[in-house]
């Protein structure tokens, strides 16, 4: 062991400290540094103005967080909008991939087409999507006007639930083009002779798709689970344009929230509280997601 | 060589530390201005006009001005109260007077010796917003309060006479709402916009030591207000996007003649100018306390980072912004003078031919209360209300539970 150390030490190249001596500085700074403040924040009484006094609150950041009904409602809200989004996402991503996988002509048409939402600005379709939802909107003319199936416009971003379905549907359809990106590339690094073999021993094309194009893009799959995992999480502009947390704070999600808390009212250790729950939550999710991929590998 | 070369160094770097030390080519002072005068309106091009007649006539003082939209120029200073990145003066809302002294960020203004010669020139009302304790912490900028627009062409149509007391308001707002007309909009639910109500009912927010909320956010009167304007929003003749996020914003519903009721501060005019609305406008309808509107406005203030020079430079820059001529050429692009002279000009008069009835409507605004909390305070009173408004939780529930939630906060 000691003479393993050595020589890695010995061979160490100190050159490659040039080499990364700058990234660590910018992930320290910009990355660990903060984090490790947030903590520190969480149990203090966080007081941002000039020279004031921060008072050690222990754990009460923690009890007011767990006791506010409205960090509740940011969470569950945060929590729907992930469990919706995320599978459909992914799923729907996964089969206009394999659609796309499988064609010759136009796929680049295709490619282009489904992935312009994801370099659209989050701002211009959110207003997008305020205009089509909102009372006088472009939905509201249509069932209203058109299709004459309602009386009264519907209050589509009036409303908890309906406000938040917008806000689904807009990750989801903003998700899309993402995951085919991703999995796409994934599709196409499954070796051919694998198909060509399932074909010479009868295997029908679901029977592939199980058997073969999944397990092999296991990976990819577990990368964008946990990508759009943390993605949900950090959801701010859709909530924020749409329906800026109203009425009463119904509609926020736990950024929008944070926010709110940290630039409205100033409650620094509430919001870092708040975020370190978050933290912990998302990285339990991603242990589970983790480990419960690797099982699956093993079996 | 080598020693060479690190002398050489040394007497590089010193000749360059001093020549740093020394570069006082001129005692001119700079000074960082922060402010949210808007661009569309041609304030800026007014405010570039006014500093350079003041740096002319100051030839020490360059003022470096910068503008901010209402959120940044707040969160700035939040920021800049921890990193100590602050500008030497500010021109901001009136509410940020409080929330920027609970920073403890603020320069009490009226240190200043001449700081009483200068209020005497200003509306008192205006500058009130300032005092906290014994101290100033700033000195009026520019005033407004609201006042009741209507839209006379639907009002026409429906054949609805402008209302005269508060009942009728509420009466008109009904009568005119007839899909997709609705009859009145408040885009917001805090004291700004229910205030106004409250108070010309007789009714208050707070104690008048302003330590207390039970007994006054949850008293009868504002119970029977708030249910007025529940009974208004169940019957479509009130919207607004925080109570519905899907309702039209209020100048997007003002030009499509959604809107014709809405008590609103001077831009109501310059966006129904542009918008081609023919509209009037009245002070508050009176209720059975008479019609007391809300103060408005914006405040210059100065910050304890700025050193000596920085903040009587800065205050002189004060002292030209709130003199007459510049407040008559702010007036000329839509801001109201605090300036008593300035308030009788006869140029601004002919600009501003609501300005009587505004001025009308000062005499009886009331300030909303001085504290440090009073964000959070109205947080909890917008969402309460709306809460109530939207019929979540009955008046008296979601009041009371107001009360409980501002009496908690101001026990803290």
């Amino acid at each position: 062991m000691k003479g393993f150390l050595r020589n890695s030490i010995k061979k160490f190249d100190w050159r490659m400290l040039v080499i990364f001596l700058p990234g660590m500085m910018y992930v320290s700074i910009f990355t660990f540094y903060p984090i490790i403040k947030m903590i520190v924040m969480s149990f203090y009484d966080w007081k941002i103005g000039f020279q004031q006094i921060s008072p050690f609150v222990g754990l009460d950041n923690y009890k007011t967080v767990f006791a506010d009904p409205r960090a509740g409602i940011s969470l569950v809200n945060t929590v729907v909008y992930a469990v919706v989004t995320v599978p459909l996402q992914m799923v729907l991503g996964l089969l206009i991939a394999v659609l796309i996988n499988g064609i010759t002509k136009f796929s680049v048409s295709f490619r282009l087409a489904y992935y312009l939402p994801v370099i659209t600005s989050w701002v211009v379709v959110a207003l997008l999507f305020r205009y089509i939802f909102s009372n006088n909107g472009l939905l509201n003319y249509f069932l209203l006007d058109i299709l004459k199936i309602v009386d009264e416009p519907v209050g589509w971003l009036s409303t908890r639930w309906s406000a938040i379905f917008a806000a689904i549907l807009l990750g989801i359809w903003k998700g899309i083009g993402w995951n085919m990106i991703i999995f796409l590339a994934a599709l196409q690094a499954v070796p051919k002779e694998y198909y060509e073999a399932a074909d010479i021993d009868g295997a029908n094309r679901r029977q592939k798709f199980y058997k073969i194009t999944l397990p092999s893009i296991r990976g990819s799959i577990v990368f964008a689970l946990i990508m759009l995992i943390i993605g949900a999480f950090n959801t701010y502009t859709p909530i924020a344009i749409l329906t800026g947390g109203n009425p009463s704070h119904q509609t926020e999600v736990v950024l929008t929230w944070m926010y709110f808390q940290t630039f409205g009212a100033l409650n620094m250790g509430y919001s870092a509280a708040l975020s370190v729950i978050i933290t912990m939550l998302i990285t339990i999710i991603t242990i589970i997601v983790f480990s419960v991929s690797a099982r699956g590998k093993e079996a | 060589m080598k020693r060479k070369i690190i002398a050489f160094t040394l007497f590089f770097t010193m000749i360059i530390l001093i020549a740093g030390c020394s570069n006082k080519e001129s005692e001119k002072v700079t000074i960082e201005f922060w402010h949210n005068y808007s661009a569309s309106d041609g304030q800026i091009e007014v405010l570039e006009n006014l500093i350079d007649e003041f740096e002319a006539d100051n030839t020490n003082i360059k003022v470096n001005q910068v503008y901010m939209e209402w959120g940044s120029l707040k969160s700035s200073v939040v920021l800049g109260s921890s990193t100590g990145i602050l500008p030497d003066v500010l021109r901001g809302d009136i509410a940020f007077v409080p929330q920027f002294q609970s920073l403890n960020v603020l320069e009490p203004m009226s240190n200043f010796d001449d700081y009483d010669l200068q209020t005497e020139k200003v509306l008192a009302a205006p500058n009130s917003s300032n005092k906290m304790g014994d101290d100033f912490y700033g000195i009026a900028a520019n005033t407004n309060t609201k006042i009741l627009f209507y839209n006379k062409t639907l009002l026409n149509d429906a054949n609805v006479d402008v209302p005269e007391s508060l009942d009728e308001l509420w009466d008109a707002a009904s009568e005119l709402s007839n899909p997709p007309v609705v009859g009145m909009v408040e885009p917001w639910t805090g004291i700004w916009n229910i205030g106004p109500y409250i108070w010309s009912e007789g009714g208050d927010v707070l104690s008048p030591d302003n330590t207390t909320a039970d007994g006054y956010i949850n008293s009868q009167i504002v119970i029977d207000v708030t249910q007025k304007l529940a009974d208004l929003y169940a019957a479509n003749a009130l919207g607004g996007p925080s109570m519905d996020p899907g309702a039209i914003g209020d100048t997007d519903g003002w030009a499509a003649g959604t809107y014709a009721l809405q008590l609103d501060g001077p831009w109501r005019e310059n966006a129904n100018i542009a918008a081609g609305v023919d509209y009037g406008a009245i002070p508050l309808p009176p209720g059975s306390n008479g019609s007391i509107s809300v103060l408005g406005g914006e405040n210059f203030m100065q910050f304890k980072t700025s050193d000596e020079a920085h903040k009587n430079a800065s205050w002189e820059f004060v002292k030209f912004m709130t003199s007459k001529h510049a407040q008559v050429e702010m007036a000329k692009v839509g801001q109201m003078p605090v300036n008593i002279e300035a308030l009788s000009d006869s140029e601004v008069l002919e600009i501003m031919p609501l300005l009587p009835v505004f001025k009308e409507a000062l005499l009886t605004a009331k300030a909303r209360p001085v504290i440090s909390q009073w964000s959070e305070v109205e947080d909890i009173i917008a969402s309460k209300v709306a809460e109530a408004i939207t019929g979540q939780k009955s008046v008296k529930v979601a009041l009371d539970q107001a009360a409980a939630e501002i009496d908690e906060l101001l026990s803290n």
